[in-house]
């Protein structure tokens, strides 16, 4: 191989710092030179970040510690995500990182726990899930290896803060030959035979040459879209909400080993919990409540005292046309936005960088520049289908709904959705079936949490549940409800375990970041 | 319970008792009634076929003992497809059913042979393949797990008699409890809101049922009449639409493998059964009229044992299979020229498929939308893993073969080939039949070119030694060397069978 790809990532946020450890990991620093540039006068969105137990596949992949990097980011577990109020006021469901029970004779758990709830059974499906009542409990320990466990039911992820994650990353990157610059960039020059990026003009006069660029510019897309002109696919006649507002506050209670999307008049609030201090955030539709509203009812319901003035962001969500535009891939904002309801914000950046990792031939690194078309097409197919499908499961909470109490709520509920979305719908809500795929986010047991919690309650199950004796079923559930509250009474506290596994830092509250 | 109990299957071939059969162990307490209604005619005229490895799956799932079923039909074991001729005279791929090697570090062994092409060396993945080196050297025994992970690396399915198979099926149907109507089908009459009210019979007596699943191949006689939707038609792509098919007497070539020859018009092929050999001439009437056909089938194997017999087919798939109370499984849904050998595998997805949405009583419209959906997708890849055979390589000389290559691609397959030139990388889509492996015989094969690899790929292959390489080839060849022959492993299992009367 001859020279090194040099690789420049635009922007040191979350997206940036990420895709620089991985690059730097994967690839030995004969293969590439990478270079980031940041600047120090422009904030990082990072908040409260709650992530995906894909998560996990990344930090292995690229050699990330995990004890230590919850240790330096004041992490905590998380087994789930709670959501309040959403179908109905009072409500409360858990999505969970695992399934409600096991296949029985090859048939989903979930059909056999419809035929007694429809004969009257009254217990929720959520007691056969364990990730569920262990963290009702506020319980946790790792999962077991051994498949005959209960304790392998579940995954975890973490719930950690932004800010100290970007930073942990650009330890990990520097430490690997990530070369940084403090800088802004005043200009981008484009190639005039294709079209291309060239360089880079930084406000020091420095002007930065590149093979590959990755824009972590955050929303704005400084290369991909303010340079590269690519267009944005909007979403916001399905995903209205197009602003937040970010504020910290001191914890209180017991730390929830979950994170916790509220409902709201005009929108939804996150709360997650770290360490040191909760991140909270009201996400909202700009059409349904002002900001000056938005930022008092945030602050008047969070669980403990305000570390910080609230902090306004914008977005619409949606995604870029193509995230990998001529030598330019966007990787985070950059490339599209979904609001964080079910934590797929590092996720998305993640499959980007993996995606990109594994799409790269040789070839492009031997002839700098000279991408292959048929490699950046099925790159932008694979991502697009990524966004696709999650943006189907964050309408799915919006859309089934029966709250009629404030206007954003009463046009969810009415707005037409995705045939995509509304097949998948409609056949859970027949037969309980789950329209299932091979390849991105959310499996089965996730569309399950949320076909049940939002109340899509479906009117059939698969009719082979039904040549077996009531007694044996309902046996089997009774024993699945037994052998989960047994092994999460045997389960720590999340406390407990927190203080053993990766104790942080302590932090003066004073001193928190936003 | 189901309000659909009484189930009418209309069909006279495998796919009928197969989908009998099917249904009856799926649901049981209570057990559905199920009547198959001869189609007659319809039975397909072909001397045999070859199946996928999937059938053995289904075999189990019907509780059909391997060598009883195999000494009834005078099957033979098939461990891979040998295609000569496709990318010019003198060519010659095979598929096996197994994988290529072993994995190396997360690493699927294949991607080695993609370095060596790349490298200019020629690399022949049955080398590296359990299934594959037996195939070439006419040995055969089956996969069993232990220590060694390479002696379960394989898989295999069977060649067997058609007209046996179909009549093992339907006995085995009997006995799981299928009733054979009294009577062939007459016709069709639908109620207003265009379902199927009742099917007559030959003797005029009338079939009422909750469900229809039409069998009854290309006649697509039920859901011909319930479905208006139009057929999809593939024949520009596989133009193929006859198939002679004959006996020869003595079975000359023993080996567990079939062969296919890419002819002027379409492709020969050739499979051992237990006492004869099967040959086959798969040609398009567009470019060979049948009579002309049937002579080459005579020139290719001149020791013919009585008349070969003419099989239509018309490549396409309908667009609604499903349609209000009526499903159609086999070649009333799909049509596909045999290369692939998946006809039945692609039925077994369509009874699997039914299974899993079994209505609940008559209003089925959903159900029919997710299968019409999940088998579009399935038989589509289908279509493109045989058209790929057509397309990829050396063009052959004639007009058969330009007017294929002159075809514009399906946009799956386009895609696809376009990822693999350009990295070497095969993604596979949400539902199809054949998986990494099979895409990486076909392309390694047919030598259809990767322009270069995934850089991480690369880094990974550094580490692997070229002593491991050798080691694992000569591993592979003690193996298979220490296998019976096909021949022998048939003959000694047939001695252990017991000739059960039934």
């Amino acid at each position: 191989m001859s020279a090194p790809i040099r690789i420049v990532i635009v922007g040191g946020g979350t997206a940036g710092w990420m895709t620089a450890a991985a690059f730097a990991s994967v690839f030995g620093s004969a293969h590439r030179n990478i270079r980031l540039i940041e600047s120090s006068e422009i904030g990082i969105v990072g908040v409260g970040e709650a992530t995906l137990p894909h998560i996990r596949f990344f930090n292995r992949r690229i050699g990330i510690d995990e004890r230590e990097l919850m240790a330096k980011t004041q992490a905590t577990f998380k087994l789930g995500i709670e959501f309040r109020d959403w179908a109905r006021l009072g409500d409360s469901y858990i999505h969970p990182f695992g399934a409600y029970g096991s296949r029985i004779g090859g048939i989903g758990f979930h059909h056999y726990w419809l035929r007694r709830h429809l004969a009257g059974d009254t217990t929720n499906i959520a007691e056969y899930s364990l990730p569920i009542v262990a963290a009702r409990e506020n319980r946790f320990a790792l999962p077991s290896e051994d498949p005959t466990d209960v304790m392998s039911t579940f995954g975890y992820a973490f719930q950690f803060d932004a800010s100290l994650y970007a930073a942990y990353l650009r330890g990990f990157a520097e430490t690997r030959g990530v070369q940084r610059t403090d800088g802004k960039i005043v200009d981008v020059a484009l190639r005039g035979a294709d079209g291309a990026v060239e360089s880079l003009k930084l406000d020091s006069g420095e002007v930065v040459t590149g093979d590959l660029f990755i824009d972590c510019s955050g929303f704005r897309g400084l290369l991909i879209e303010q340079s590269l002109k690519t267009g944005y696919e909007e979403w916001t006649r399905w995903l209205p909400c197009d602003r937040a507002m970010a504020v910290p506050c001191e914890n209180s209670g017991p730390l929830t080993p979950y994170t916790r999307a509220t409902a709201r008049e005009a929108g939804w609030q996150w709360r997650i919990p770290l360490q040191h201090r909760m991140g909270n955030g009201y996400v909202y539709s700009s059409g349904f409540i002002s900001d000056d509203e938005a930022a008092a009812k945030l602050v008047s319901r969070l669980d403990g005292k305000a570390l910080a003035t609230p902090r306004p962001l914008r977005f619409t969500a949606g995604r870029r046309r193509k995230t990998w535009n001529r030598n330019v891939v966007a990787i985070g904002l950059a490339g599209g936005f979904l609001e964080p309801l079910e934590s797929t914000s590092i996720h998305l950046i993640q499959v980007a960088i993996t995606t990109l990792i594994d799409y790269l031939t040789e070839r492009a690194m031997m002839q700098p520049g000279g991408f292959d078309t048929r490699t950046v097409d099925a790159y932008n197919r694979w991502m697009e289908m990524e966004y696709d499908r999650v943006r189907d499961f964050l309408i799915l909470h919006y859309h089934a709904t029966e709250r009629e109490d404030t206007p954003l709520w009463n046009y969810c509920r009415n707005m037409p959705i995705p045939d995509s979305l509304a097949h998948k719908m409609e056949l859970f809500r027949a037969r309980a079936s789950v329209v299932t795929y091979k390849d991105g986010l959310f499996l089965e047991p996730s569309w399950l949490a949320v076909y049940f919690g939002q109340r899509v309650m479906p009117v059939g199950y698969d009719v082979r549940v039904d040549s077996i004796p009531d007694a044996q079923v309902a046996a089997q559930l009774a024993q699945v409800r037994e052998r989960t509250s047994d092994a999460v009474a045997r389960m720590p506290t999340h406390e407990e375990f927190l203080r053993i596994y990766c104790p942080a830092a302590p932090v003066a509250a004073s001193g928190a970041r936003a | 319970m189901s309000a659909i109990s009484r189930i009418v299957v209309a069909g006279s071939g495998p796919v009928a008792w197969l989908t009998a059969a099917a249904l009856l162990r799926a649901f049981r307490q209570p057990t559905p009634d199920v009547l198959v209604v001869d189609t007659g005619d319809s039975r397909d005229a072909r001397v045999g076929r070859w199946l996928l490895p999937s059938q053995r799956g289904m075999h189990a799932l019907l509780g059909i003992a391997e060598p009883h079923f195999m000494q009834r039909t005078g099957a033979t074991f098939k461990l891979a497809t040998e295609h000569n001729g496709w990318q010019g005279t003198g060519s010659q791929f095979l598929h096996a059913h197994g994988d290529i090697g072993i994995e190396f570090r997360g690493l699927p062994f294949y991607k080695f042979l993609q370095s060596e092409n790349l490298a200019g060396r020629a690399a022949r993945p049955e080398s590296f393949s359990v299934a594959g080196s037996a195939a070439r050297l006419g040995k055969f025994a089956r996969p069993a797990a232990s220590a060694d992970q390479l002696t379960s690396s394989f898989t295999y399915s069977f060649h067997c008699d058609e007209a046996a198979y179909a009549d093992y099926l339907r006995a085995h149907a009997v006995r799981l409890g299928a009733r054979a109507a009294p009577a062939a089908l007459a016709d069709v009459s639908l109620n207003d809101a265009g379902a199927i009210e009742a099917l007559r019979l030959a003797d005029g007596s009338p079939v009422t049922a909750d469900l229809f699943v039409d069998c009854s191949g290309p006649e697509a006689r039920l859901i011909g009449r319930v479905s208006r939707a139009a057929r999809e038609d593939w024949s520009a792509w596989l133009p193929c639409d006859c198939m002679w098919s004959a006996r020869s007497p003595a079975p000359r070539d023993t080996s567990a493998v079939t062969r296919t020859f890419a002819a002027d018009a379409g492709w020969f092929w050739r499979a051992p059964l237990a006492q004869s050999t099967m040959v086959g001439h798969v040609f398009s009437s567009r470019f060979q009229d049948a009579a002309a056909a049937r002579e080459t089938l005579q020139a290719f194997e001149p020791a013919l044992r009585g008349e070969p017999t003419l099989t239509r087919f018309a490549a396409g798939r309908r667009r609604s299979v499903w349609e209000r109370n009526c499903v159609a499984i086999g070649a009333s849904a799909v049509e596909l020229e045999p290369l692939a050998g998946a006809d039945l595998h692609l039925a077994q997805i369509g009874i699997a498929t039914l299974v899993e949405l079994f209505p609940r009583d008559r209003r089925s419209a959903i159900e029919a939308a997710e299968y019409n959906r999940l088998m579009a997708e399935y038989a589509d890849a289908l279509r493109d893993f045989t058209f790929a055979h057509y397309h990829i390589g050396a063009a052959r000389p004639g007009e058969f073969w330009s007017s294929i290559r002159a075809q514009a691609l399906p946009a799956n397959l386009a895609a696809r080939l376009d990822l693999y030139g350009a990295s070497g990388r095969i993604n596979l889509l949400d539902h199809e039949s054949f998986e990494e492996t099979d895409w990486a015989w076909l392309f390694l094969g047919t030598g259809f070119p990767a322009d270069s690899l995934e850089l991480q790929t690369r880094l990974q292959l550094a580490q692997l030694a070229p002593q491991e390489v050798t080691a694992l080839r000569t591993h592979i060849q003690r193996l298979v060397q220490s296998m019976p022959s096909h021949g022998d492993f048939l003959r000694h299992q047939a001695a252990a069978t017991p000739r059960a009367s039934q």
